[in-house]
């Protein structure tokens, strides 16, 4: 609650200024993506304020007509005003269904796209790191959300804007031409409104900020409802009822807050705008009824003037409105660039990266740090929280040295550093103190992309995706012609070829059901072999499996051991697990306590020593020994 | 195909009859009148009030003044008239204002979450089958999705109706007066009606065909958002590949447009034609025609008649979208419905008797899941004693799992029976057996709620503390909670507090592992507890798992069979059969598939003895 106020006062001084370039950047942007988008908006916005400042100029003349028909108007002359209104109608609308049904759903897909293309493109250049920490993670989840249909709105209130604009001049000016008085009423009803609006969007901001927790709380008891890995709990145990209590606790909160809002809302809106709307409605027919009487204007002008104050009155109100919407788009658009202007910290070097000779870590220690580079704004946290996490450091002062060929295993407790350790040499994350060498280069000096597609990975929590096996096993640049060979050899030596078998359209097999319905959902298992595959299937020289066998049996674990001796004989391989057993084969074992490398050594002289490695070696192989 | 048919089937079942729309729409008013009748009452009330309002101060009003001015009427007359419409108009706009504002956000949750509390029920005493069934799955999802808002606008397209039918009834009364063929006008657009159907249908095939695209995009977006996916993208060409996927999502949807735009745009502006320029321009005329030509009405009538047709001819075009709402509302209920009224297969019958605790016996138990082309289970029957702890190993896939959610009655077998204490457990009231287990899953879960709500998963005060104290000790969760703020009360994850504690999976694990230490059950049932615990972390937890279980059944299922050893019985569960049972002493000697695998993994242990010279 306390982190939310701070941000508050920040969100408060957002000047005009801040407001006007905020919302500009976002136009320039589509400008700039989409040209044909941008055009479309304002021209559309320019034509309607003309046709319907036109119908509303036809329905004045007719009224005029009418009043004339003492100094003889002809029936002729009225029909033709009518028949010129239906021609127009006619071109109007078609304009309108064209625009709406066919022209403006493409652009709008089109601007989307782009808007995603970008930043997909720029979540590619993330630290990985951004991940972790929450509070970025949701800003990043919700540009991803709201970038496109935001842009949208705000095209789509300037569209409008310059419509209201293009219909209330016209018509403002006609009226103004007409009774002067009038349009002075107009203007002052317009200018109070603007204020109303500003106070109430102040007052949104403070409800959206006291009411969002709680809405964060229904969703999350929504989602444990209707996720399926939450159904067997909910079944077994009796959390659903837990959980139920909760949401109706929550739901009096929810209740009272909108109360609250509800009250201010009722007078801002309900009673201070209502009555401005009302005094100049009424006021406006008084004074009308007034000319009327006095013969200044005729009963036909009176009636076409009530309607044509409508209407400049509707505009005039919704440019009013539309204009207050622009702080709101403001600020979600300050977090949209927030993100956008986020400044990677693994940066890419400019050396080409040569074949591998050997890979150094000196002194490295690695903090999980929260903290971004404050350009990225909303990333800040509160001092306290960032002192805990960086208590935990996650690899202290770590000294290892691989050479070509060597096969090496990395073991320790849950928690031990192992898995931040891969993701330090596969350059995910830099170390905090200390260096990398690749060759004895610093790996910071590598061109990063090249540097890390040198390294085959199978991480613990690989994911499948929605593609072809052969897409999945050549990391998406699959080309059938030539790769469908290397690819099924590469699901032999993964032992995935009995059920690549049953499958009838081979490594052409579509993956999981997103978009395909008749697609292949693979078990862990299988789905592991899949990973485990894209490393056999590129020649790669380093080799890192991190916990390769935790979703294998036993059975498929030893063939899978075999399968990664027999294939990688001449490559270097870093191997990682808690269980030991996979881990006789290495040529060396480092074994790692609380972040720390506490052994180093072969299996043999690991034991010799007697330490912790040689205490968690027994302790597994206990169970086997009694026999 | 027979998949296809079937969708085929679906799709046409799509049309409700229109008892069962009308029964639809009243399913939600009445949830509305449960939660509030008076708010129900006062909702329509207002409406009533309101409904009345556009007319007074619009079409009427005008006539008023026009008959009054050409009637050389005193204008002191008329400036009360208007002064009373105004006074009423402002007082009607308040005191509706205040009942929108005000009153109707809260009821609103209100309504929401009552009928989100009668999912969210149904939602966790359904078997676990239809979440596996995608079919009902849907339904769910959806129902889930709209049902909060859903009810809400039944109830605003209710009040629409009124309010336009109002309006439109005193207009077409005040044109009738004036001149009855102006009616003929404003029944025309009716007319329209199968232009109007060809769009819904049009409408429908439309947006169906878009369904597939917008759900890649949103899988493309999260490969880019997702935290899982976030490592492997940096890696490789899957990158691009995505990225191509989303290309094509544009192609597919101008391919689309290619299709059905001109065809909606043209049944859209057939409708508009006809509404606006049929409508409102031939009463304009007929109007004019008669004041102008044939000189039957005056012009303070004509004048009027222009104000009100378009009046006319707006109320027409909302009823029109009403009726449609409705169409629409009630086959979202409908769903909703379908989920509500859905009999569980597996129910807590209340009559049922108590369960007793006892062996647990399989006998020829087969099964199958929904949709799959082979049973899971073919034909176990096993036998486990009151008290035993018993292993069940076995590769992936052999149906260990599957066998342990019988167990739990998650599933009923497709055929053959599960006994417990000699009765078949479907006769037991299934609230009461599963009292009687403790389970902790492969793929357990924590809740986003405090660490000692997590492990009793009940509302827990002050004098429970010991027990998920001492529970925490023994699942070895103990430190790292007390490491945190708020030891024992601190909330896990931040799902919505910003200050909860992310636990490692490990971490989870022993929280999860010390709701089976805070409440001691005849069954036990451990499913790879210590798949995310180092080993350890997993001997401390399994020794203490066997003493604080003593007297009670342990089943557990691991696929390292080092853990195995200790146990009572093994059974070996190979392609959904039981291969081999007996203790591990005996199934070693028996040299068969146990002993193989055992051998398998002990090698790596044991490679210098068993093998020798490798």
């Amino acid at each position: 609650m306390s982190k939310k106020a701070n941000k508050i006062p920040k969100r408060k001084k957002q000047g005009i200024c801040r407001i006007v370039s905020n919302n500009l950047r976002i136009v320039a942007k589509v400008a700039r993506l989409a040209p044909d988008y941008f055009i479309s908006v304002i021209v559309e916005g320019i034509i309607w304020g003309i046709i319907n400042s036109a119908m509303s100029i036809f329905t004045v003349y007719l009224f005029d007509a009418l009043d004339s028909i003492d100094e003889g108007t002809t029936f002729k002359e009225v029909a033709l005003i009518i028949g010129a209104m239906a021609v127009f109608y006619l071109l109007a609308y078609a304009f309108d269904a064209w625009y709406w049904r066919i022209y403006n759903p493409l652009l709008r897909q089109k601007l989307e796209l782009r808007l995603h293309r970008e930043l997909f493109e720029k979540s590619q250049t993330l630290d990985v790191s951004c991940y972790d920490d929450p509070e970025f993670y949701n800003d990043f989840v919700w540009a991803m959300d709201e970038a496109g249909a935001r842009a949208y709105e705000v095209m789509s209130d300037i569209g409008a804007m310059i419509h209201r604009l293009v219909l209330g001049g016209t018509l403002f000016t006609l009226m103004f031409s007409i009774d002067k008085i009038v349009g002075v009423i107009l203007l002052v009803s317009a200018i109070l409104s603007t204020v109303i609006y500003r106070v109430g969007n102040r007052v949104w901001f403070n409800h959206e900020k006291e009411a969002k927790p709680l809405w964060r709380k229904k969703d999350y008891i929504n989602r444990v409802f209707n996720l399926p890995e939450y159904s067997k709990e909910l079944r077994i145990s009796h959390a659903s009822d837990l959980l139920i209590d909760e949401m109706d606790e929550n739901l009096e909160k929810v209740v009272a807050v909108e109360k609250k809002y509800g009250k201010k809302y009722f007078l801002l809106y309900g009673v201070l705008n209502n009555l401005i709307l009302h005094a100049v409605h009424y006021g406006v027919i008084l004074y009308m009824l007034y000319q009327l009487v006095n013969g200044n204007v005729l009963i036909g002008a009176f009636a076409a003037s009530i309607n044509v104050i409508w209407r400049v009155r509707w505009a005039l109100s919704d440019f009013v409105e539309r204009i207050t919407k622009f702080p709101k788009h403001s600020l979600f658009l300050e977090k949209y660039y927030g993100f956008l202007s986020y400044e990677p910290r693994t940066l890419s070097g400019k050396r080409a990266v040569p074949g591998f000779e050997s890979l150094e870590l000196k002194n490295v220690s690695f903090t999980y740090d929260f903290s971004h580079n404050p350009k990225y704004e909303y990333g800040e946290k509160k001092e306290k929280e960032k002192h805990s996490e960086k208590s935990g450091e996650a690899l202290r002062n770590v000294s290892l040295t691989l050479k070509r060929g060597e096969k090496i295993a990395i073991v320790g407790y849950n928690g031990a550093g192992k898995t931040t350790l891969i993701k330090l040499l596969m350059r995910l994350y830099d170390p905090t103190e200390g260096e990398i060498l690749f060759n004895g280069v610093d790996i910071r000096e590598y061109e990063l992309n090249e540097y890390r597609n040198r390294i085959g990975t199978v991480f613990q929590d690989f994911k499948i995706f929605a593609a072809s096996i052969g897409e999945n096993v050549m990391n998406g640049g699959y080309d059938p012609t030539t790769e469908r060979e290397t690819v099924i050899a590469a699901l032999d030596a993964s032992g995935f070829t009995s059920k690549l078998k049953e499958l009838e359209n081979g490594v052409d097999t579509v993956l999981t059901r997103e978009f395909d319905d008749k697609g292949t959902n693979l078990s862990g298992g299988e789905g592991q072999k899949v990973a485990i595959a894209r490393v056999f299937a590129k020649p790669f020289e380093l080799i890192i499996m991190d916990e390769p066998s935790s979703a294998l049996d036993p059975i498929a674990e030893y063939e899978l051991n075999q399968a990664i001796l027999k294939y990688a004989s001449d490559k270097t391989v870093i191997f990682i697990s808690h269980r030991l057993s996979t881990t006789r084969m290495a040529d060396r074992i480092y074994m790692f306590v609380g972040g720390e490398l506490t052994e180093c050594g072969s299996h043999d002289e690991l034991m010799t020593q007697n330490g912790k490695y040689a205490e968690m070696f027994n302790l597994q192989a206990e169970k086997y020994k009694k026999d | 195909m027979n998949k296809k048919e079937k969708a085929q089937k679906k799709e046409k079942k799509k049309k409700l009859p229109l008892r069962r729309s009308a029964s639809n729409i009243t399913f939600a008013l009445r949830e509305v009148w449960h939660v509030s009748a008076a708010y129900f009452v006062i909702y329509y009330l207002v409406t009533l009030i309101y409904a009345p309002l556009d007319f007074l101060t619009d079409s009427f009003l005008l006539r008023m003044i026009v008959n009054k001015v050409e009637g050389n009427e005193s204008i002191t007359s008329i400036i009360v008239y208007i002064i009373v419409i105004a006074s009423f108009a402002i007082a009607v706009d308040l005191l509706s204002g205040m009942y929108w504002r005000v009153i109707s956000p809260g009821m609103y949750e209100r309504i929401s979450a009552s009928i989100e509390r009668k999912l969210f029920k149904k939602a966790s005493s359904v078997e676990l089958a239809c979440y596996e069934t995608p079919a009902f799955y849907d339904k769910y999802m959806k129902a889930m999705e709209g049902a909060r808002d859903r009810i809400m606008r039944v109830m605003n397209t209710i009040d629409n109706l009124i309010w336009r039918t109002v309006t439109l009834l005193c207009n077409s009364f005040l044109l009738f007066f004036i001149d009855p063929v102006l009616i003929i006008f404003g029944l025309l657009p009716l007319l329209l009606g199968f232009v109007r159907r060809w769009q819904n249908r049009l409408n429908k095939k439309y947006y169906d065909e878009k369904k597939p695209i917008d759900r890649r995009v949103a899988y493309v977006r999260r490969t880019f958002y997702l935290n899982e996916y976030s490592k492997e993208m940096r890696i490789g060409g899957m990158y691009s590949r995505m990225l191509k996927e989303l290309n094509h999502t544009y192609k597919d949807f101008k391919a689309l447009m290619k299709r059905y735009g001109f065809r909606i745009a043209i049944a859209n502006y057939i409708q508009r034609i006809g509404l606006e320029v049929v409508t409102i321009l031939g009463a304009m005329f007929y109007a004019v025609w008669c004041t102008v030509y044939r000189g039957s009405m005056t012009i303070g009538d004509c004048i009027v008649i222009l104000n009100s047709i378009g009046t006319i001819s707006y109320c027409l075009n909302s009823l029109v979208q009403n009726f449609a709402e409705f169409g629409e509302h009630s086959l979202f209920l409908e769903d909703v419905r379908y989920f509500l009224d859905y009999e569980p297969k597996i129910k807590d019958e209340e009559n049922a008797p108590v369960a007793r605790y006892g062996d647990i016996e399989l006998e020829n138990v087969f099964f199958r899941y929904e949709g799959a082309e082979v049973d899971t289970l073919k034909g176990v029957s096993m036998k486990i004693k009151k008290g035993e702890h018993v292993a069940l190993v076995g590769q992936n896939g052999s149906g260990k799992t599957t066998l342990v959610k019988l167990l739990l009655r998650l599933y009923d077998p497709t055929s053959g029976t599960v006994k417990m204490d000699g009765e078949d457990i479907k006769d037991y009231r299934l609230s009461t057996y599963r009292d009687s287990f403790n389970c902790v899953f492969q793929d357990f879960k924590v809740f986003s709620m405090s660490v000692k709500e997590n492990v009793l998963l009940r509302r827990c005060d002050d004098s429970d503390d010991e027990l998920v104290v001492s529970s925490l000790k023994e699942s070895g969760a103990y430190d790292k909670i007390m490491s945190l703020d708020n030891g024992i009360n601190s909330t896990l994850t931040r799902e919505f507090d910003d200050n909860g504690a992310n636990l490692s999976i490990g971490e989870q694990q022993k929280v999860s592992l010390a709701r089976v230490f805070a409440d001691s059950t005849p069954v036990v049932i451990l499913d790879e507890p210590s798949s995310a615990l180092d080993p350890i972390a997993e001997h401390k937890m399994f020794e203490n798992m066997m003493r604080a279980s003593k007297g009670s059944t342990v089943i557990f299922i691991s696929h390292r069979l080092s853990s195995a050893v200790d146990a009572d019985r093994i059974f070996l569960l190979e392609n959904g059969e039981i291969a081999e049972s007996g203790t591990h002493h005996e199934l070693m000697q028996k040299k068969g598939k146990y002993e193989a695998m055992f051998t398998f993994q002990a090698q790596n242990y044991l490679g210098k003895e068993g093998e020798g010279n490798e």
